[in-house]
Parts: structure tokens; sequence; C-alpha cells
């Protein structure tokens, strides 16, 4: 089950009969099923379902955080296990649902996984904290003070440091406010369009994926039921349990 | 010296009786355990009084080789019931207590600071020994509590690209100074809270007080030496049974 991206750029990741099986008290369970897809260069794609529909397991297949059990997944059609890990990560970066920022300042944070020496400090910082709408007088702040739309924007911010091709966000919203939210979706708009970033975001909101207006990946029980434009599922599911999602009788 | 002998052993039995009724008398629910505690302390420390007598009379090196090889092997199995969370901690613990004792143990005969014979090697083993088990046990679990309970920090740090050893620092250094606090902790009062088995036991064996000092700075090296070096090394050992070689934690 296959479609073109929004903006069909070439595919940069792609993934073939994907499966993961884990072990559970009562046998082993597969909780991503043959999933096939190719994610192109640029786009910015929604996974959605109900809650434990394996969104997020799929997403730590892509860079690794966890290991498939079968199928394989192309980054720059080359197998990901060709790519040595710490690197395949700094270029298919993940954003956790609830963000961790380390002890410590802002900047730290940021300076992370950059050998800030090179960087002349309060431009790095200003640099990074203003792509995700902060203001650069934050970068002293300790990170623990922040509030949780402030700490979801530095999570962000601290991903864009590594100059990711691809970035994988797991339900970045789902703490949020609806006002905080809009700004999320906001940024995650402008990160695509005028960085050229290639998103993949998981949401169990679908609203949030028409308010995105990319291509919606459909999952449920660890299999992909359907895909395409998020407006068109919107006016025409191809599914039952993907009409019954969108009208929100499936959580 | 004062002549020991059985009397005398009985004569402090009193005083175990007298922790009996102590713990009766304030309903502390002790009693069974200080009664098996008396019976098998006793038995397990005349045994080995016959069995080092025996080996003391034997004057062969292989005996004692024998003997130490026999304490590490059960240290390692005591130490890896505090770890049962790590695979093969018996096998981790072996490791890093034989090299801990060894390296001290090894020097000290290397520079002639002690001779081959049984009643100076078992004796530094079983200190040497004894504090390593401690030590790699706390290490193994420390780090195993931390790691579990850390899992968002280890999980990011691996999400921006660091490696597992990276990744895992933090806790690894918890860990290992966990492990040392009761040696560095020995060290800094010693002589003045309390006076140390090794020089309290030649004192009453008759030595003069300032033979049996030089003697506990020697053993208090020693040890904290071979903590050290065990406690480094149970880290690094166990540290890495928790991730795998694609630098995904595991646990």
């Amino acid at each position: 089950m296959e479609t073109s991206a929004a903006r069909s750029d070439g595919t940069v990741l792609s993934a073939d009969n994907l499966t993961r099986t884990v072990a559970t008290a009562s046998g082993d369970k597969r909780i991503i099923d043959s999933f096939s897809f190719r994610f192109d260069h640029r786009g910015l794609y929604t996974i959605v379902g109900p809650s434990g529909s394996g969104k997020t397991s799929l997403l730590r297949l892509f860079n690794r955080l966890d290991e498939k059990s079968g199928g394989e997944v192309r980054f720059h059609d080359r197998p990901i296990e060709q790519y040595p890990v710490t690197h395949l990560r700094r270029k298919i970066a993940l954003v956790f649902q609830v963000p961790y920022l380390f002890p410590g300042t802002v900047a730290e944070n940021l300076a992370y996984c950059c050998p800030v020496k090179t960087n002349p400090e309060e431009a790095f910082s200003s640099r990074y904290l203003h792509l995700v709408g902060l203001e650069p007088g934050l970068a002293g702040r300790d990170a623990a003070t922040l509030s949780v739309g402030q700490q979801q924007r530095v999570a962000l911010a601290r991903a864009l440091v590594l100059e990711p091709e691809i970035l994988l966000l797991d339900e970045p919203t789902s703490a949020l406010d609806p006002g905080a939210a809009k700004t999320i979706e906001d940024l995650i708009l402008k990160l695509n369009r005028s960085l050229g970033l290639t998103i993949i975001m998981v949401t169990h909101n679908f609203s949030q994926a028409l308010a995105l207006d990319g291509v919606s990946l459909v999952m449920v029980g660890g299999v992909m039921i359907e895909t395409g434009r998020s407006r068109e599922l919107m006016a025409r599911p191809g599914h039952d349990t993907t009409r019954r999602f969108i009208a929100g009788d499936l959580r | 010296m004062i002549d020991i002998g059985y009397t005398q052993v009985a004569v402090a039995v009193t005083l175990m009786v007298l922790a009996i009724v102590l713990s009766r008398w304030q309903r502390l629910g002790t009693e069974k355990e200080l009664a098996i505690g008396i019976f098998l302390s006793f038995i397990q420390l005349v045994a080995v009084g016959y069995v080092l007598e025996f080996i003391f009379g034997l004057e062969s090196v292989p005996a004692v080789l024998a003997a130490v090889t026999v304490m590490i092997i059960v240290a390692s199995f005591t130490a890896a019931r505090r770890a049962v969370h790590i695979p093969r901690a018996w096998l981790w613990s072996f490791l890093s207590i034989l090299t801990g004792s060894v390296v001290t143990l090894g020097l000290m005969l290397a520079v002639a600071v002690i001779t081959m014979k049984a009643q100076y090697v078992i004796p530094l083993a079983g200190m040497t020994i004894g504090n390593s088990m401690n030590c790699g046990a706390l290490v193994m679990e420390r780090l195993h509590s931390d790691i579990t309970s850390n899992r968002p920090a280890v999980e990011t740090a691996l999400a921006l690209g660091k490696n597992w050893r990276e990744a895992s620092h933090p806790f690894f250094v918890k860990a290992v100074k966990a492990g040392m606090m009761q040696m560095l902790n020995f060290l800094k009062v010693v002589g003045i809270v309390q006076l140390p088995g090794a020089m309290t036991g030649m004192i009453l064996a008759g030595a003069s007080p300032l033979k049996a000092v030089l003697i506990q700075v020697i053993v208090g090296y020693m040890i904290t030496a071979a903590v050290t070096v065990t406690g480094i090394m149970a880290a690094h050992l166990a540290i890495r049974r928790m991730f795998s070689p694609a630098d995904q934690l595991t646990i």
C-alpha cells in the first residue's frame, strides 16, 4: 500500500514489509505488521490511529531506537543497518512525546550534541531558539523552570541542532492546550516548508492531521489500513475503521 | 596474649543471649534470626578455622590459589544474586572481582610486601574479595535501577546521536561512586571513629600497635584499589549488557 507524498521530491526513507514482534505474557505479539511505505524528501506525513495502534513503535524503528523483527527500512536507498547508528539518529532525529531536558540551562541543552567551542555560544543558542519561536533571552534559563510548551520547543530546537534530514515527532502537542498546540503546528509547517525537512509526525488527533494538510497513514493494530491526503481521507474514508476514527468513535 | 578457648567463646555467647532478650523485650521480632545467626556463624567460622589450619599446614602454593579461586567464585555468585536483572551477572562479577583481586594481591606479591604463603594471601584475599564483592553487587544493582528509572534521559541521549557509553555515562559515574562510597568513608574516619578489623586483630594477637597500623595501611590501600578496579570493571561489563550492539536500550 503506497502513495505519492504531498510534494514528490524523491524517496528519502522507505519501509518494506516492516515488522516488529515483542514478547508479552500471553506470547509473542506483532506490534508492527508488514508495514510498507515510501516517504518522499520534503514531505509532511502524519501517522494517525487510536491508542496502541503501533504509531510510536513505528517511529522508533525508523531511527533504530528499536530493532525490527523483519522487513527492511532504507534511508537514501541504503538499508539503515549500513549507517553507523549514531550518524543515522542525527540524520533521522526523534522528538519524544514527553520531552526530556537534561539538567542545566536551555543553552546547555542546545549544545548537548554540538561542539559549542566552534560557535559563539550566544549566537548559536539564539539561532535555534529563534527557529522555534522562543526568545533568545531564554538561553540562560534553567531548563527545569520552563513551561511544557517551552520544553517541547527547546526539545525541537535541540533536535534541529543535529541538522537532520527527517524529523520524527511523537505526539508533540499531546500535553499542550489548544493555543500552544496551534503554535507548534505552525512551527512544524514552517520547518517543513522553509527548511525543507521531511516530517513524520504521530498524532491521535485527526483534526491535527487536517491542519497540517499532509499525507496521513492510518494505523490500526500495527497495520497500516489506509493512506492518502488527509483531506481526501476525511472526505472519502476508504475503510470503516478510518471513518470511525475520524468521527472520534475510536480513541 | 589472652588464651582463647571454647570456654571464652561460651562466655561471649551470653552477649548474644542478651541481644535476644532485648529483642524479645522490645518486640523487634529478630529473636529467631539472631538464634540462627549465632548457630550459623559459629559453625561457619569454626569450619573455616579447620579449613585454614589444613591449608596452612599444606604449605602449598596450588592449595592457596585453589582456596582464593573458590573464594572468588562464591563471592561472584553472592554478588550476582543482587543483580538478578543483568544476564550472566555471575560472570561479570567473577571477572571484576578476579581482576580487582589479582591486580592488588599480584602487586603486593610482586614487590614482596607479602609472600606467597597461605597465612598472608588468604586473609588479605578474603578482605579484598569481600569488599570487592559488596562493591560489584552494589554497582550492578544501582546501574540497573538508575538506568531503568531514567529511561527517558538515556533514550533522549541515544536519539540525539550519542552512543551507549555516552548515554549511560552519568549513571555509570553515580553507580561506581556509590560502590566506592563505603570504602571512601572508611578511609576518612579510620582510626578516629573505628579501629579496623585487621589492626584490631593484630593488636589482640599481641602485635605492637605501630606495626598493626602499618599493616592496616597496606590492607586499607589494597582494598581501596581492588574496590575501585572491581567497581569500574563491573559497571563497564554490566552496562554493556543493557544495550544492544546497535545502541538500543534493551532493559
